[in-house]
């Protein structure tokens, strides 16, 4: 069995979080190097993989929050606090804080795009002296899509946190539009120098993008992190392989200068 | 080092080789073609010099004896998952000097992209090569526009002409078996020109990706993946977990063949997927092929055994594709 | 004029409209015919005819406007056509030696068609081989796969072809091409369980689609050609209907023998007052009952182990 990247390791569920009716965060167990916006391919054998970035990383866990959307996910949902789930990984090349550090962040998030990003706005919420500003935008499809509401109790004070849903809702007196809108409004004190981090469904990011673009935002300051179908992570199944890049390795995180060729 | 040897002769020697090697080679499989009383040719376990084709292009690589086309990774029990058994038997396949570069295309995503491959290294370093000698360009070919024509990467080279076998030795361990054979000069001529030649743009770049060639085949290809089957360099795969009917608790992981013209290639779960459109596709096949393989490898990966072409059932042509994206570079179109 | 109509007709030419006037009818067993015999009919057509060519609904060429007195000629002008389509004839230079057993019609077969399961051509001359000449007015056509172009379920016999299609489960890639073809042009005979392509067997009428539709060669065909049998179907004044299986997964040999056994069927229940001697065969079944026909005609019948007989047809 030597050196078989697909022989998956049995991880222990330590806890799981629900945060909606279909998104729960799974602490698993894990010791190793891992990097917030990377990923692992988590499984349940007779049922399948599915490729499950990582939001938050401890000492002896990680976290991964994981949407109810097929086959495999489905039973995911079903399983228990101490049961196990199938993992290899992780994959990919994930978030680099050094970047970001001593500049002002921004990071806008889409629905279930909050979770890789969510270990960035810890470390940066946990090292706030290390960051210049730090604002954070999120929108939702409605109220009862929000994810990680504690979190976000956490972040608020040190973080400049909008948070938005993309309607109007009865007894919601929240932020509502499009992400997009509130970047419009949004106040960025050194436009030349910041840092952007957009991550979400392909439509939202498109648009975000543009419209950080078109605030003065550097190309070169914005990063973006793909989600593809992927059935490796390794290379080899081709599945998220766009032009000569595959997501699975030189992404799911990329500058937009890369990412702007990336055309699917 | 060079033989000749008669049919009968060879036999005694192949009976020799398949004591330490499982032979594969091009094989003519009667009445099992596409339609009804037409023949295939594919790859397949050899135990006689005779079942071996000669004559015809197989309509499949041979990639599928390094690359199967269903895989088990692994079985799984209860809380365990178990190898499959492992055969170490060595491998000697035939086939052609463009089956030879097609190869190391699968050697360069298997063992260098992103690591090594477990189940493909097992497999592929039991392999040696007995090139075929090409008698003449098949249709569609056009290896010599890739640069596939000629291949100095073989242990043996093999031709026959009627009922004698010209055997080129190239590595020492094969010596031994060809003691009775008459000494001759002996060595591969290769094909020089072939019919289709292919043109590849030079300047490519991705602003190729507006250009309105692509829109004839969103209506043309039917997404069947016949160009990607047959195809020698075509690697990619699915996973598929499954469990045994009879007892739910056990299963395997495998994978299998994926088709980046079939439906679902880029679906994710949830439903969202990236390239619909055909023509969008096509383009992706082609690209990857005669630009982004290069960009990322050094050289294209496109071998040019057309074998495409020849399985097309819409007729769409890959070679005729890449010259006309040669006109459009050029702005000739 | 003294004309013995009976066998002017026997002989495979026709009282027409036109007093003196008869059309020679030319019969071509499975409807393929090279291209040189056009000529000779050409040449016929113009020397003895009105210069015109009529393809019949058979499959066959009537020549018509020829003048009574030269059909010893136009018998002789025949020879290369009858010979060349391996006709059984009695004597040469004589032309047809009856007309009652219609030209076995085919569909284009797998010489042509990518749907086809068999060589229907082929088939066709076996069958003319073994039932040519006779007078008994039997309809036979051969059609490659259940689309049926021939109308093969307008005939006395309908030979549909089927195979057995052979699936290599390792072959496939679950691309599904097969199971949502099988679904949108034939029965829905596949489905897909755990990333492979799984058959009822019940529902599949061997016509091969899957085997087209793969792109791995999982499915191939049988080795074994099989055909759907469908019998007593007929047009007409009196009572038309469609012809109704009676075996399917049946062999070639079968079939001939099947076919073959009719005729003596015939020869004992033909109601012997019909007019002008002739009676169609599906009337005779009508007549005697279907449990009595296949007494007869399973005489000497080894069907194969995969072969499906009906109990009984209600047509």
């Amino acid at each position: 069995m030597e050196n078989n990247m697909y022989l998956p390791f049995r991880s222990k569920i330590i806890n799981i979080k629900p945060h909606t009716d279909i998104d729960y965060t799974f602490r698993m167990e894990f010791t190793g190097d891992v990097k917030p916006g990377q990923f692992f391919e988590v499984s349940i054998p007779k049922y399948g993989e599915a490729p499950i970035s990582v939001n938050e990383i401890g000492t002896d866990y990680v976290d991964l929050t994981i949407r109810k959307v097929g086959k495999v996910t489905d039973v995911i949902h079903t399983f228990y606090p101490g049961q196990y789930l199938f993992m290899r990984g992780p994959y990919g090349n994930g978030f680099d804080v050094n970047i970001y550090k001593d500049k002002e962040l921004i990071v806008a998030a889409g629905g279930t795009g909050l979770a890789p990003v969510k270990g960035i706005i810890d470390y940066f919420s946990n090292h706030i002296d290390s960051i210049k500003k730090f604002s954070l935008i999120c929108g939702f499809k409605s109220s009862s899509d929000i994810l990680f509401k504690e979190s976000f109790k956490q972040w608020n004070p040190k973080i400049e946190t909008t948070v938005t849903v993309d309607k109007e809702e009865e007894g919601y007196d929240g932020n509502v539009g499009l992400i997009t809108e509130y970047v419009k409004k949004l106040e960025i004190e050194n436009i030349r120098e910041a840092n952007v981090i957009v991550v979400g469904p392909p439509i939202m990011m498109k648009f975000t993008v543009q419209e950080f673009i078109n605030k003065g935002i550097k190309e070169e300051n914005i990063w973006v992190s793909y989600e593809r179908k992927m059935c490796c992570g390794i290379g080899k199944c081709g599945h998220c392989k766009i032009n000569d890049t595959y997501i699975c390795l030189e992404g799911p995180v990329f500058n937009y200068i890369k990412a702007k060729e990336l055309l699917d | 080092m060079g033989f000749s040897l008669n049919l009968t002769e060879f036999k005694n020697i192949f009976e020799e080789l398949k004591k330490e090697y499982t032979v594969y080679a091009p094989k003519l499989f009667k009445n099992k073609g596409t339609y009804s009383d037409t023949n295939m040719v594919r790859y397949d376990e050899i135990h006689d010099i005779e079942d071996i084709e000669f004559d015809q292009k197989s309509h499949y690589s041979p990639k599928e004896v390094i690359l199967p086309i269903t895989q088990t990774l692994f079985y799984f029990t209860e809380d365990e998952v178990i190898e499959p058994k492992f055969n170490d038997k060595k491998i000697l396949i035939f086939l052609r000097s463009c089956d030879i570069h097609a190869v190391k295309r699968l050697d360069e995503i298997y063992l260098k992209n992103g690591g090594e491959d477990y189940y493909y290294r097992r497999l592929r370093e039991k392999v040696k090569f007995v090139l075929m000698q090409c008698e003449k360009s098949f249709e569609n070919c056009f290896c010599v526009s890739m640069n596939t024509n000629e291949t100095k990467d073989y242990s043996l080279f093999i031709k026959r002409k009627g009922d004698i076998l010209f055997i080129e030795v190239k590595e020492e361990e094969f010596l031994s078996y060809l003691h009775n054979g008459k000494s001759e000069e002996v060595s591969p001529s290769f094909i020089e020109k072939n019919e289709v030649t292919a043109n590849v743009p030079k300047d490519l770049d991705i602003s190729i990706f507006k250009s309105p060639i692509w829109e004839e085949y969103a209506s043309r290809c039917i997404a069947c993946g016949r160009c990607n089957t047959v195809c020698g360099t075509c690697g990619c795969f699915t996973m598929q977990d499954i469990f045994y009917k009879d007892n739910v608790n056990t299963g395997e992981r495998r994978r299998v063949w994926a088709s980046c013209q079939v439906d679902g290639f880029t679906t994710m779960a949830g439903g969202h997927e990236f390239r619909k459109d055909k023509g969008d596709r096509m383009r992706f096949k082609v690209m990857h092929k005669i630009y982004d393989f290069n960009k990322r490898f050094g050289y294209h990966m496109c071998v040019g055994c057309g074998r495409c072409d020849d399985a097309c059932p819409e007729y769409i042509s890959f070679s005729n594709c890449v010259n006309k994206l040669n006109k459009v570079v050029k702005g000739e179109i | 004029m003294d004309i013995n109509t009976k066998k002017l007709k026997k002989n495979a030419f026709r009282v027409t409209k036109e007093r003196g006037k008869t059309a020679a009818r030319i019969r071509v067993p499975g409807g393929h015919i090279d291209a040189k015999y056009l000529i000779m009919l050409q040449e016929i057509a113009e020397k003895y005819g009105n210069g015109t060519l009529h393809i019949t609904t058979r499959q066959g060429f009537e020549i018509p406007g020829i003048s009574m007195k030269h059909i010893p000629e136009v018998n002789k002008a025949l020879q290369p056509v009858i010979e060349g389509l391996d006709i059984n004839q009695i004597s040469p230079n004589t032309g047809y030696p009856a007309a009652g057993t219609r030209n076995v019609a085919a569909c284009i077969g797998n010489n042509v068609c990518p749907f086809a399961n068999y060589n229907t051509t082929s088939f066709a001359k076996k069958i003319e081989e073994v039932i040519f000449p006779n007078d008994y007015h039997v309809k036979i056509a051969l059609t490659g796969c259940p689309n049926d172009c021939i109308k093969s379920r307008m005939h006395d016999f309908g030979i549909i072809g089927m195979t057995k299609p052979q699936y290599e489960a390792y072959r496939c890639i679950g691309c599904q091409a097969c199971v949502d073809n099988c679904k949108k042009r034939a029965t829905g005979a596949l489905s897909f369980e755990n990333y492979k392509a799984v058959r009822d067997h019940e529902r599949c009428i061997g016509c091969g689609e899957c085997v087209g539709k793969c792109p791995t060669s999982a499915w191939t065909r049988s080795h074994e050609k099989y055909y759907k049998l469908v019998i007593m179907g007929r047009t007409g004044k009196k009572n038309p209907r469609i012809a109704r299986e009676f075996i399917i997964w049946v062999d070639e040999e079968s079939i001939i023998k099947i076919i073959q056994n009719t005729y003596g069927y015939i020869e004992e229940y033909i109601d012997k007052n019909a007019s002008g001697g002739k009676e169609h065969i599906g009337y005779i079944v009508d007549r005697t009952g279907f449990q009595e026909y296949k007494k007869w005609v399973l005489k000497n019948v080894k069907l194969g182990a995969k072969a499906v007989m009906v109990e009984n047809i209600y047509w």
